[in-house]
């Protein structure tokens, strides 16, 4: 039904304007083709110490992550609006008040996701590029290629998102047993020989070497997982947990030391409880860290010592920076606005939340210096990434206050962030590589944060929580 | 000294606007101690955003308003630590049970028998067998259950409530409306923003229309009984009128 596809593209449009703002949000495919078309200046230089297949398979794997972020926000886009907005409605859960059936809705909501984000994303990726390609050597024919294996791969990670919720709707045991069958098949292949991720993914091989075959096998990898996760689509989730015991009253106990003991203990019962704790670890911090990693190692060749442990001990601690906006996802000041509470009084226990998830890049850390061979920079590395971070968190409260992660996407939120961070991170990378000891001048960070925090509690305070 | 001790709210001129929409255009009013007054006015009236500003969620463009003596402009967290508040949405947090609620508001208001307190509250409003339930799974009615408990937890003398009894199906109705009769002949004062004017003519003993953000009238229902009225045809005779003009 194309009315109910238009209404969907519609309200997808909506939702995301009333979160970033019109104006910002119908910039946002503008801003994807600037970096797209710069970016690709930047390729002929990155191929002097990255070989481009591995630059491909980033690529790749971006689109992939992509398409399975689109469609994890799909699925679980009515309760993270209802979290932000209070109570929120989506077409995609009306078919108790529509005359039409839950799988034709849902069968239209994925060629909604596909249509709409092909529009937003993909395509101003590939414009940017094509119309950089005459002045950096690439072929006439790349962006056209690109455009469709970047979209193969952008719908192999929707379609898996959609397949993965749908065996978790059924029973979360079902969606293990596919995550082991997945792993034990990857192991498999690795051992067979099959060390090139190319070679296991169809999009990228069908980028590299295009045949109807490859072809083939891509489309397969989208149309199975689709078709599947249409065909067994519930609403009814079988085996989702309904009643909980009282965690709060022995938790808040044992936090009795700390300064609001009743919040520090609902925003651990709402990351354990929403699998946030545990999502967020794995898809918000070691994935992108992982990436990192893999990208520093890359360069290993160019930065002296230990530069690399160090310079990713900075990235760890400016992802770790994001905990905070774990804390501040789970509901808005509304869900507060009648106790006796203000918004500092809620930031201030929600820094404190963050410091205790602190131990989670401080262990991580140890884990690669250990693994690496870098224990003997495990503490500089720790100064740099626990400084970044609560550095990155000081301006982040100052800024955005309870919600960044609505504010992020405001451009001069954002803008501000990057000022206020970049110059920083430089120095102490710089510093970092002229030598290690140098890395405890990230404890100078204490000023601004100490300078900033009490300021950021007494500033939103004072603000006017209308609308989030 | 002692008239201001029984006044529990006043407004002069209180206003609001948001952009060039007026939500609240100079009401000024007052409610005694034991009063249970309701602020009726159709969608849109400006009603919600006059509990938001006298609970200090929202800061009035102009005049001023006093609630149990502080005002809610400049002492928002001394105000709501007083009273009890139920907002029109129930937006308890997705992830705790309402027994978790219960004793996390407990704890924000330093309630010393919270247990106790909150056990009264789920055999009075039939509501234990959810107590283990996550708050985003409850009902409707479940949440404004939770909510008109959290409300009058820590016994305040003052409670606002938006929309007191939308979701609540006739025995519950019947209940909460016992409830809160009760609660203001013992002393407690109730002031309910509601469209519904049938609840408002039972329960309330003074009323405010608001029209369009303008006070329109004010009085006791016992004046409208005495001239033989009923509150629902006052109400529409009042607001027809003036959407006429």
């Amino acid at each position: 039904m194309f009315e109910l596809f238009v209404s969907m593209v519609k309200e997808e449009w909506r939702l995301h304007a009333t979160i970033f703002g019109s104006a910002s949000f119908a910039l946002f495919p503008v801003l994807i083709f600037a970096i797209a078309f710069m970016g690709s200046f930047l390729l002929p230089l990155f191929r002097t110490v990255i070989p481009s297949g591995t630059l491909a398979t980033l690529a790749f794997a971006l689109f992939a992550l992509l398409g399975l972020m689109v469609g994890a926000f799909g699925l679980l886009g009515k309760e993270v609006m209802n979290r932000r907005f209070g109570q929120v409605s989506l077409i995609a859960y009306s078919s108790r008040s529509l005359p039409i059936s839950e799988r034709h809705i849902f069968s239209t909501f994925i060629i909604k996701d596909v249509v709409y984000y092909f529009f937003l994303w993909i395509l101003p990726f590939i414009i940017g590029f094509g119309v950089a390609s005459p002045f950096i050597g690439v072929s006439p024919a790349t962006p056209f290629l690109l455009a469709l294996t970047l979209s193969l791969s952008f719908l192999t990670g929707l379609s898996f998102a959609f397949f993965f919720s749908t065996l978790y709707a059924w029973s979360k045991w079902l969606l293990a047993a596919a995550a082991i069958v997945l792993l034990i098949g990857g192991a498999a292949a690795y051992g067979a020989g099959y060390q090139d991720p190319a070679s296991l993914y169809p999009p990228l091989r069908l980028f590299e070497n295009f045949t109807v075959s490859w072809l083939v096998f891509s489309l397969l990898l989208v149309l199975v997982p689709f078709a599947i996760s249409i065909a067994a689509f519930t609403t009814e989730y079988h085996d989702a947990k309904k009643r909980f015991p009282d965690k709060f009253s022995p938790l808040e106990m044992h936090l009795k030391n700390f300064r609001s003991p009743a919040l520090t203990a609902k925003d651990l019962i709402d990351l354990s409880r929403s699998g946030a704790g545990v999502g967020q670890t794995i898809f918000s911090f070691l994935l992108p860290l992982g990436l990192i990693w893999l990208f520093l190692s890359l360069l290993s060749a160019l930065i002296p010592g230990p530069g690399v442990f160090l310079v990713f001990s900075l990235l760890t601690g400016v992802v770790a920076s994001t905990m905070y906006t774990w804390l501040t996802e789970f509901d808005t000041f509304s869900t507060y606005a009648f106790l006796p509470l203000d918004a500092g009084t809620l930031m201030r226990s929600k820094v404190t939340t963050f410091s205790v998830l602190q131990a989670i890049p401080a262990a991580f850390l140890a884990l690669v210096a250990l693994g690496s061979g870098q224990l003997l920079y495990l503490i500089p590395g720790l100064v740099l990434c626990l400084g970044i971070s609560f550095y990155a968190l000081a301006i982040i409260t100052w800024l955005a206050g309870l919600s960044p992660n609505v504010l992020i996407y405001n451009p001069r939120v954002l803008g501000l962030f990057f000022i206020a961070l970049g110059p920083v991170l430089l120095v102490l990378i710089t510093l970092s590589f002229i030598d290690p000891l140098w890395a405890f001048s990230a404890l100078l960070l204490a000023v601004p944060v100490l300078f900033l925090l009490p300021r950021s509690y007494r500033k939103w305070t004072s603000w006017e929580h209308t609308t989030y | 000294m002692r008239s201001e001790m029984e006044t529990m709210i006043t407004t002069e001129g209180l206003t609001r606007t948001f952009g060039s929409t007026i939500a609240v255009d100079h009401v000024s009013l007052s409610v005694q101690k034991g009063e249970l007054y309701g602020l009726l006015g159709p969608n849109g009236s400006g009603k919600t955003t006059m509990i938001r500003m006298l609970t200090g969620q929202i800061r009035p463009t102009g005049g001023s308003a006093r609630v149990l003596g502080l005002d809610p402009d400049r002492e928002p967290v001394g105000v709501r630590a007083l009273i009890g508040i139920i907002p029109e949405q129930e937006t308890p947090p997705s992830f705790l049970t309402s027994e978790e609620y219960l004793h996390f508001v407990g704890s924000v208001r330093n309630i010393p028998d919270i247990r106790q307190q909150a056990d009264w509250w789920f055999e009075f409003l039939e509501f234990s067998d959810k107590r283990d339930v996550l708050c985003k799974d409850l009902s409707r009615g479940t949440r404004q259950k939770l909510m008109f408990s959290q409300a009058f937890l820590h016994n305040p003398g003052l409670a606002l409530i938006d929309e007191p009894l939308i979701n609540f199906d006739p025995v519950m109705q019947e209940k909460v409306k016992g409830y809160l009769s009760d609660y203001v002949g013992k002393g407690g004062t109730v002031f309910i923003s509601t469209h519904i004017l049938e609840i408002a003519e039972e329960i309330c003993t003074s009323f405010a229309i608001l029209h369009q953000g303008q006070l329109i009238h004010t009085g006791t229902v016992r004046e409208l009984r005495e001239r033989d009225r009923h509150l629902n045809e006052f109400f529409l005779s009042l607001v027809r009128t003036r959407t006429h003009v």
